[in-house]
């Protein structure tokens, strides 16, 4: 499509205001973490700091045992997202593309899942998990994760609803099960949405500290969400070393999304509609 | 259709079994090496629980039989704790301060303390130890302390050429030396006091006056709203509303840390941040009210405390000593004021300005009993009162003291 | 013959097969428990008491602070929902226009998603201050006295609503990917019948995504009316408990008054009435959600684009 010269700056200045309105607390973040903790709440503020603290960074890093966290973010995270995108694609499959008895209710129930409050329901899941001899293990926080998520079933189940309903009559003439059809046809063409949930859950995982405080119990089974967390006390807050963790923590899901958002445009879009 | 129902339920239910036995049950409170093991858990965050884990291991060293595993629950301790308590899996050993949230869940400690003679106990600041019981029954073994004080900023009152405050003044003197450093001094405040106090802090200024929230019985009418309070209240509102006092939406540490008041009443929590900025500072008594006699600090205590349903009390006491011990107060220097007369004395504590008004405000403060102890359904009522207090001190309410007081005391 | 109906019968229940175990091992215990819980005064250290329909009774009749927490918590989903679908929407039609460096953009605008929580709160903290605040210490160099933001109880929700406004990248990527998803041609084909980008956007782009639009205005819904986290840190509830949203009320009676019983009770109240507000809009969807499952194949859509 050729989009006119005057349309291209507009767009171009409309970019640059939101950037600008998403960017300046981040920003403002960025170069804090290099100043001492006198100037970070110095005021009037300054935007650059007098001296850049590199070692803020190293410190940081150095007052908790945050490689062995790194390590298990990363099992949690990968762990949840395999399982999210192989349980939440089946489950809103069947919920997209059969007709069943039950359907309906069934659908009900799994969208009420997403609203009873977690703080209701902790302390039963807590013993339930303590049952399970889960708790202070990572178990909590992976394997429910294989059973679906309501959230992501229903934003999956969405995106399937979009897919016309000849798209696998064409399969079924051709004598493929369902399994088949699900797993040979649909898997290809849902790439963009299988990694739009991918990307969704293992930034909100990465990040949940909620999850990890109620049942881990020592240093050697926290996540980073959970260390970032740990910088505030009950009277004191640790700003800078809490600054420099936040930043560190961001790179990687960045960069996630960076390969992400390639494949999510270079998804087989065209042929699907 | 019943019978598919069926079916899925009998593989849920197989489902859950299997994941229950995959999960390998603890044996009563054990490691598989046979010592009894105790959980521990602190509110002590970063690089303290480093501090911590070292002395955990050094314990662990020295008894053969016993494990003790360090829980830091920072920040977040009290989330934690209540969803131990509420799913019956509270740590063995715990950090406490809010006893009357949680006493139902603690062992009484006093035929332990008696087990050990009669100088373990006296070596402790006797005051203390009210702060650390309920209804004659002590719940825990304090660690640590903090009274609050007045911290002032000597560079400010240099350059508002004033005199420094000293331990015997009283609000009129803080209020006249405000006033000159406002004037004085662009940009800047005499004065700092929270918008939004906890009630359970704020109550010290009453005691201070001569009065205090609630009697013995717990009736608020008449002295929370009595002629007494709404003074104390009054004057912090007009120290506000004539410029020279702000109210802080946070502690206002960070206010005083930046050079912005000169004077601010708080505990010894922030003593090494303001030492690490290199704040030039000083700490004296919180001043008095004219003719009320000195004053009253509340006191922020934290114990050590062991849980009731624990499976290895004789275990957790032992480590209970070890933590309350001697050696373990001298260790907790510079993150917590020792609570041992003893090391009091031979570390010289009394010598270090900025930690002796501390004590002088423990000392005065013996004989008062916070409302937090008296009324049952303190947390509610505290959040009540929060709201109450804010009214007249967030300047975009600014209600007349009486009428609010008067309001609140009908709860 | 009939081995295989059986087989074809049971296909979609093994396709939801994970949910339902994952619902009766992990969901479904904690669900009705936490439903037990709310006809018992349940403190948190002493055993508990039944109270029939007490706690229920309670909240509509003597507890002041029920009412004007779910008001409040009404007012911010009303303000927030529409707000931030609509800038969702904008922002994805934004990177989606094919212009250099786009990429860019779509990145710089994910970011603020990607930041944990706990930071973000104690910065906006910082930002908001109304004496010593970064925000209005910029707009005094251009002349204007800043509100103190999270003292003034008239700007504290719209403070809140700013703050959490940065958390829009979630939805806009649900938006950029299905929109992306939209075959080219449809839009070709429009572009010959002399369709402007506005036309196209309300005649081809709308229609196709109203189902993710359902699914946002849900979620959306849902998470407005349990935001916690945020105002814990950010306003701890104030200034005069202007911002004591309904989850930060449920929280408080759960972990700081230890009421695990009238928690219960206030969850259950909001559950019924997310649960109502999904059913109105999930009612009224078949108005204006279109599937493709639904209305049988592209031919109707495409010329829903070319001729209106």
């Amino acid at each position: 499509m050729k989009m006119s010269k005057t349309s291209k700056v507009i767009i171009y200045i409309l970019l640059g205001l939101v950037a600008v309105y998403f960017l300046s607390p981040f920003v403002y973040m960025f170069f804090t973490a290099f100043k001492t903790e006198a100037e970070a709440i110095a005021y009037p503020p300054k935007l650059f700091p007098a001296k850049w603290l590199f070692e803020n960074f190293v410190n940081a890093w150095k007052a908790q045992p945050f490689g062995t966290y790194l390590w298990n973010s990363i099992l949690v995270t990968v762990g949840t997202t395999a399982g999210q995108i192989l349980s939440c694609s089946l489950v809103a499959y069947g919920f997209a593309r059969f007709n069943f008895k039950g359907k309906n209710i069934l659908f009900m129930i799994l969208l009420s899942t997403m609203m009873i409050p977690w703080d209701v329901t902790m302390i039963p899941q807590y013993m339930e998990f303590k049952m399970f001899g889960w708790i202070n293990t990572l178990k909590p926080l992976i394997i429910p994760a294989w059973f679906g998520s309501a959230y992501y079933i229903f934003l999956m189940r969405q995106f399937l609803m979009g897919v016309p309903k000849d798209f696998e009559e064409a399969a079924r003439i051709d004598g493929a099960n369902s399994f088949q059809i699900y797993w040979k046809i649909f898997m290809p063409i849902l790439k963009p949405s299988l990694i739009l949930v991918g990307v969704l859950n293992m930034i909100s995982v990465w990040n949940d500290y909620l999850g990890p405080l109620i049942f881990l119990q020592d240093r050697s089974k926290y996540t980073l969400a959970l260390g970032l967390a740990s910088f505030k006390g009950v009277h004191e807050t640790q700003i800078i070393p809490m600054l420099c963790i936040t930043i560190i923590m961001i790179i990687p899901p960045i960069i996630i999304f960076i390969i992400a958002q390639k494949y999510i445009v270079e998804g087989t879009s065209g042929s699907i509609k | 259709m019943k019978k598919r129902l069926a079916v899925l339920l009998a593989l849920a239910m197989t489902g859950t079994m299997i994941l229950s036995a995959c999960g390998g049950k603890e044996e009563d409170g054990k490691t598989s090496d046979g010592k009894v093991k105790v959980r521990f858990a602190s509110w002590d965050e970063a690089e303290d629980v480093d501090a911590q884990q070292e002395m955990v291991d050094k314990f662990n060293a020295e008894h053969d039989d016993i494990e003790v595993t360090l829980e830091a629950y920072g920040g977040e301790f009290d989330t934690k704790i209540s969803a131990g308590m509420g799913s019956n899996d509270t740590p063995d050993v715990m950090y406490m301060w809010n006893y009357p949230a949680y006493y139902q869940g603690l062992e009484p400690l006093d035929s332990y303390i008696e087990s050990e003679g009669a100088d373990y106990k006296s070596n402790f600041y006797d005051t203390l130890w009210n702060y650390n019981s309920l209804d004659g029954e002590t719940y825990g073994i304090p660690i640590g302390f903090t009274t609050h004080a007045l911290f002032y900023n000597k560079d400010i009152f240099a350059e508002a050429g004033i005199e420094e405050p000293t331990n015997d003044w009283t609000w009129d003197d803080v209020i006249a030396a405000s006033k000159t450093i406002t004037e004085k001094c662009e940009g800047k405040k005499g004065f700092s006091f929270q918008m939004k106090p906890d009630p359970y802090d704020f109550e010290m200024y009453l005691w201070s006056n001569g009065t205090a929230y609630t009697d013995k019985e717990g009736n608020l009418d008449g002295n929370l709203n009595s002629d007494k309070a709404k003074e104390v209240f009054k004057m912090f509102q007009d120290m506000e509303k004539e410029g020279y006092a702000v109210a802080t939406e946070k502690s206002g540490t960070d206010e005083f840390r930046s050079g912005n008041t000169a004077m601010y009443v708080y505990g010894s929590w922030s003593i090494n941040t303001l030492k690490e900025d290199g704040v030039n500072f000083g700490v004296v008594d919180i001043p008095a009210f004219a003719g009320e006699g000195d004053s009253v600090s509340i006191l922020s205590s934290s114990g050590i405390s062991m849980s009731k349903d624990s499976k290895n009390k004789e275990a957790a006491w032992e480590f209970i000593k070890f933590w309350t011990s001697e050696e373990m107060n001298k260790e907790r220097i510079g993150r917590e004021l020792p609570v041992l007369h003893s090391v009091v004395e031979s570390e010289g504590i009394m010598e270090q300005p900025e930690y002796t008004a501390f004590y002088t405000m423990l000392e005065q403060s013996a004989d008062y009993t916070p409302a937090s102890f008296i009324i049952e359904s303190w947390s509610e009522l505290s959040e009540n009162l929060s709201l109450s207090f804010e009214r007249v001190f967030n300047p975009s309410a600014m209600e007349d003291v009486s009428d609010v007081l008067d309001e609140a005391a009908e709860q | 013959m009939k081995q295989n109906n059986l087989m074809k019968k049971a296909t979609p229940y093994l396709f939801i097969l994970p949910w339902i175990i994952g619902f009766l091992v992990f969901t479904i215990g904690p669900l009705i428990f936490s439903l037990v819980m709310s006809f018992f005064d349940w403190p948190l250290t002493a055993d508990p008491t039944f109270v029939g329909i007490g706690n229920y009774v309670k909240m509509f009749t003597s507890d002041k602070q029920f009412l004007k927490s779910l008001t409040i918590s009404l007012k911010y989903a009303a303000i927030f929902v529409p707000l931030n679908m609509i800038i969702a929407l904008f922002l994805a039609m934004l990177i989606t226009q094919p212009v250099k460096g786009v990429k860019i953009f779509r990145t710089i605008y994910y970011i603020p998603t990607v930041i944990s929580g706990v930071a973000v709160s104690i910065l906006w903290g910082w930002i908001l201050n109304g004496d010593y605040g970064v925000l209005n210490y910029l707009l005094s160099l251009i002349g204007i006295k800043g509100p103190k933001w999270l003292v003034d109880p008239a700007w504290a929700l719209l403070a809140v609503i700013i703050a959490s406004a940065f958390g829009v990248g979630s939805m806009m990527l649900i938006f950029y990917t299905d929109i992306k998803n939209i075959p080219i041609d449809v839009y070709e084909a429009a572009a010959i019948d002399g369709a402007n980008p506005a036309r196209q956007f309300f005649s081809i782009t709308l229609p196709i995504i109203t189902p993710t639009i359902l699914f946002n205005l849900i979620t959306s819904i849902i998470s407005s009316f349990q935001q916690v986290t945020l105002v814990m840190l950010l306003t701890g509830g104030g200034p005069l408990k202007s911002t004591y949203f309904y989850g930060l009320y449920t929280y408080n009676n759960a972990f700081k008054h230890h009421k695990l019983g009238y928690a219960s009770a206030n969850a259950w109240v909001m559950f019924v009435i997310i649960l109502c507000l999904t059913a109105l809009v999930f009612k009224s969807s078949s108005a204006w959600v279109f599937y493709e499952t639904e209305a049988g194949g592209t031919e109707k859509k495409k010329k829903r684009g070319g001729k209106k």
